[in-house]
């Protein structure tokens, strides 16, 4: 029998977790590692490790081909290209002080899509081979170039099979012509509200008329297109944290069930104005507490409610293929499945990259829509996105789970090869990965319930907190 | 219950026969076709070739588009494929190499050999037909089997096939060929009665079948084959269901499906009905855990042959409506029950006397 490599972490309690590349994991103590190590397994340990999946007899026997099975789906693998973020204008009506995505006052002259890109973006979707398209509109704020929406959404509808558009508007001006636009079955509506009003405003709105604009707008938006169809993301200030209620107030008020809670991200033009470096553990801290709280609403709440992030990363522990967040893949290849066209038509891998470029750090501009897509550059980055073999990562009972963001890293530290347990984006994935255990773990029949209804499951399943003495 | 044989006046034929049946001129016409040309109230006049074919049924029933096999002087004719049901199964043999406790079609020695007509049957389908093929077991004939797939498949690029197999002969030198056909044609449905090997070789009546059916499956995993698991719960296997369901997740996570089947009151199935039988309206947990653990590691998992009101409420999305057309019936107290138009029902032999006791109108 041979075992496949169990990677382990122990926690404070004196129980260690362990893990194998595929995914698999079970919870067992100091002794189990002893023996482990020492290759001196009991029978039940062998029989143990062989009912779950963690050893095989021969190559190429069940357990071995189930192995390399579970493993390789693991693996993200980049489809044809089948979605497309545009930013057919940087003008925005708004002057957010975070502004994650580089903007320019409204009446700026000279950043939007000329005739010419609109044609060849237009161009470059008529030769994609996919038959489903799925377009997001950025900016800027895209509604000011309701125009070029309208004839991106007419040409793709014409000619895909299945065609779905996201407008991530700001919602604060609302045309006739724009709720028409918006009222499509195919057209979504993305939005930001930061946590309540009282944050709401003084991160984005300012004053008082336009913070009801906003709240009017999005409430109509609801009850003309139903909360299925709009979407709405928080993002935090960390020098000025909500209370979890307040969020889960506001967000419930409007009919979200799902709240994606990010932090003002170091990127972009946001970097000038906060200082969010370094506060990785406060963010930790903060983001635990919420899902407590979430875990105590769940228990009465008559529509439980969920933090979109850390339930994708609980999906990815329990079942592979789970790819659908851009942010956490394995590899994380750039530049594939979907690229960015900004309002000059300078194309990107990912919209990150776009504002990484946009301040000066980097690069990552991919060429011109007008005038050819170039891969190469991203050649050495892609070439180290996988985190299977990274010194760093090769011990961690995470690493089927996770995933890297090379961005990310580029863009805090200037480099890829920082200690990956000195980024932010491992520290935030192994506190979010270590709740999940915890959670998984809990003998606690309120968090059994919200884990269970994050899984997806009719019942929580004691199955999942499997243990090996 | 649909009868799938139809009361014909035998044709003067010394071979097989496969007609369609056609009201009007098929658009794609072909040899086979047999013209309407009378219908009365129990019967229906045919033409083909200039000889008249009767065909006795009752005046609703839809018949445009049906397959018959008609065999020499025989009064009665097979409807191999009815157009417009989507629960067709070409029966390929009743010899098989397992004698399982529930089995619903006891194995027979005799074969006769019908994969000619069974492809031009399959050619003549209605487009995207999706055509069962049973036993017995079909792959004790498996090159003629693979050559009807690999035909028809060439020929027809809109069907598929869900195969019936126990899975104890498939060998290295198949897959090349399976690849072939395509591995999106052909779902194996194939039968998996615990983790343990003890338990699935007494239910299977097979020592070895276990081990067997573990390399088949390494086999199918590396090749990228479609495969539904079967389970047929039981008495015999309800206390291993949970290991069961840690054994798929674990060895089995390329399956398309996992079917938890409910017994079929017939064959052995009605002879060891009372040792076997495992009534699940009174006693969900292992069903439940199983379903659970599946679920959660992304296994789709569904429940097949369950009256929904023995299943738990937050249970009931995966329990489709599987019992065949032709074979299922309610009961007196479904009249009242507003969740019959998706409920499957039950089998057309279940015996109220001996069957679920928790059940009830919902």
């Amino acid at each position: 029998m041979t075992v496949f490599p169990l990677k382990f972490r122990p926690d404070e309690n004196g129980t260690v977790l362990f893990a194998d590349d595929a995914g698999g994991y079970f919870r067992s103590d100091a002794d189990f590692l002893d023996r482990y190590a020492n290759d001196c397994l009991s029978l039940p340990d062998e029989s143990f490790l062989k009912a779950n999946g963690h050893s095989f007899d021969h190559r190429d026997d069940l357990s071995y081909a189930a192995f390399a099975y579970r493993w390789a789906r693991r693996l993200y693998a980049p489809t044809p290209l089948d979605y497309l973020i545009l930013v057919p204008t940087l003008r925005c009506n708004l002057a957010c002080g975070y502004c994650q995505v580089s903007r320019v006052n409204e009446g700026t002259p000279g950043f939007d899509w000329d005739e010419e890109t609109l044609a060849a973006v237009l161009r470059y979707v008529d030769g994609l081979t996919t038959t489903r398209m799925k377009i997001e509109f950025q900016g800027g704020e895209p509604l000011l170039q309701l125009d070029i929406l309208q004839r991106v959404r007419s040409f793709c509808r014409e000619r895909f099979q299945v065609a779905e558009f996201v407008v991530c508007t700001n919602l604060q001006t609302v045309s006739a012509e724009a709720w028409e636009f918006l009222a499509a079955p195919d057209t979504f509506i993305s939005t930001s509200l930061d946590a309540d009003a009282q944050t709401h405003q003084r991160q984005r709105t300012i004053t008082p008329e336009k913070t009801a604009h906003f709240a009017s707008n999005l409430r109509s938006a609801i009850d003309r297109f139903g909360s299925d169809k709009v979407s709405a993301l928080p993002t935090l200030d960390i020098r000025s944290l909500p209370s979890p209620g307040a969020v889960v107030n506001s967000f419930t008020s409007f009919g979200f069930r799902s709240i994606y809670l990010r932090p003002v991200n170091y990127q972009g033009f946001a970097r000038k104005r906060f200082a969010a470096k370094d506060t990785t553990a406060e963010w930790n801290a903060y983001h635990s507490s919420f899902i407590d709280f979430l875990v105590e609403h769940n228990w009465t709440a008559e529509l439980p409610i969920e933090e979109y992030y850390f339930v994708h990363c609980l999906r990815r522990v329990l079942q592979s293929r789970h790819n659908g967040h851009t942010d956490l893949r394995n590899p994380n290849i750039l530049g594939e499945g979907y690229l960015v066209v900004d309002y000059d038509g300078t194309v990107f891998p990912t919209d990150e990259a776009r504002m990484v470029t946009r301040i000066g750090q980097f690069d990552f501009g991919m060429g011109n829509i007008k005038t050819g897509i170039d891969r190469s550059k991203l050649d050495p980055l892609n070439a180290e996105s996988s985190n299977n073999f990274h010194p760093d990562c090769v011990h961690c009972p995470y690493q089927a789970y996770c995933g890297t963001d090379l961005v990310d890293d580029l863009s805090r530290y200037g480099r890829i090869d920082m200690p990956k347990h000195l980024t932010d984006f491992c520290q935030r994935h192994m506190h979010i990965f270590d709740k999940i255990f915890e959670m998984i773990y809990s003998a606690d029949v309120k968090v059994q319930k919200t884990v269970a209804i994050w899984a997806g499951l009719p019942e929580f399943e004691p199955a999942l907190a499997k243990v090996h003495q | 219950m649909i009868d799938l044989r139809l009361k014909v006046d035998p044709l003067p034929i010394s071979e097989p026969l496969v007609v369609r049946l056609c009201d009007t001129a098929h658009p794609s016409p072909s040899e086979n076709d047999a013209h309407l040309v009378r219908r009365d109230a129990g019967s229906r006049e045919y033409d083909i070739w200039g000889f008249s074919l009767t065909v006795y049924v009752s005046g609703s029933e839809e018949l445009d588009g049906d397959l018959l096999l008609i065999l020499p002087r025989q009064p009665s004719a097979h409807r191999l494929i009815r157009a417009n049901s989507k629960h067709n199964t070409l029966l390929i043999t009743e010899q098989c190499d397992q004698l399982c406790v529930m089995c619903s079609q006891p194995p027979k020695k005799h074969h006769a050999d019908l994969f000619d007509e069974f492809a031009i049957a399959a050619k003549l389908a209605p487009r995207d037909a999706y055509i069962g093929i049973s036993g017995g077991e079909p792959m004790l004939h498996k090159q003629r089997l693979f050559e009807f797939l690999a035909d028809v498949c060439a020929s027809r690029q809109d069907l598929r096939f869900h195969i019936l197999t126990n899975g104890q002969h498939f060998e290295a030198s198949d897959l090349g060929l399976m690849d072939s056909i395509g591995l999106d044609r052909i779902l194996w449905g194939i039968p998996l009665y615990a983790s343990r090997p003890d338990i699935h070789d007494q239910i299977v009546g097979k020592a070895g079948a276990f081990a067997q059916l573990k390399d088949s499956l390494a086999m199918l995993t590396r090749l990228g084959a479609s495969v539904e698991l079967r389970t047929v719960v039981m008495k015999q296997n309800w206390n291993d269901l949970p290991q069961l369901a840690n054994f798929i997740i674990n060895q089995t996570p390329f399956i398309s499906v996992w079917a938890l089947m409910q017994m079929e009151r017939i064959g052995y199935g009605r002879m060891n009905w009372d040792k076997s039988f495992q009534d699940t309206s009174i006693d969900f947990r292992h069903l439940k855990s199983a379903i659970n653990l599946a679920k959660a590691k992304g296994i789709p998992v569904s429940m097949y042959n369950f009256p929904l009101c023995t299943v738990p409420a937050n249970y009931r999305s995966m329990a489709p409506s599987t019992i065949s057309d032709w074979k299922r019936k309610y009961l007196d107290l479904c009249q009242k029950c507003s969740a019959r138009s998706t409920c499957g029902g039950f089998f057309e032999w279940y015996s109220p006397s001996e069957g679920f006791v928790g059940l009830g109108a919902l």
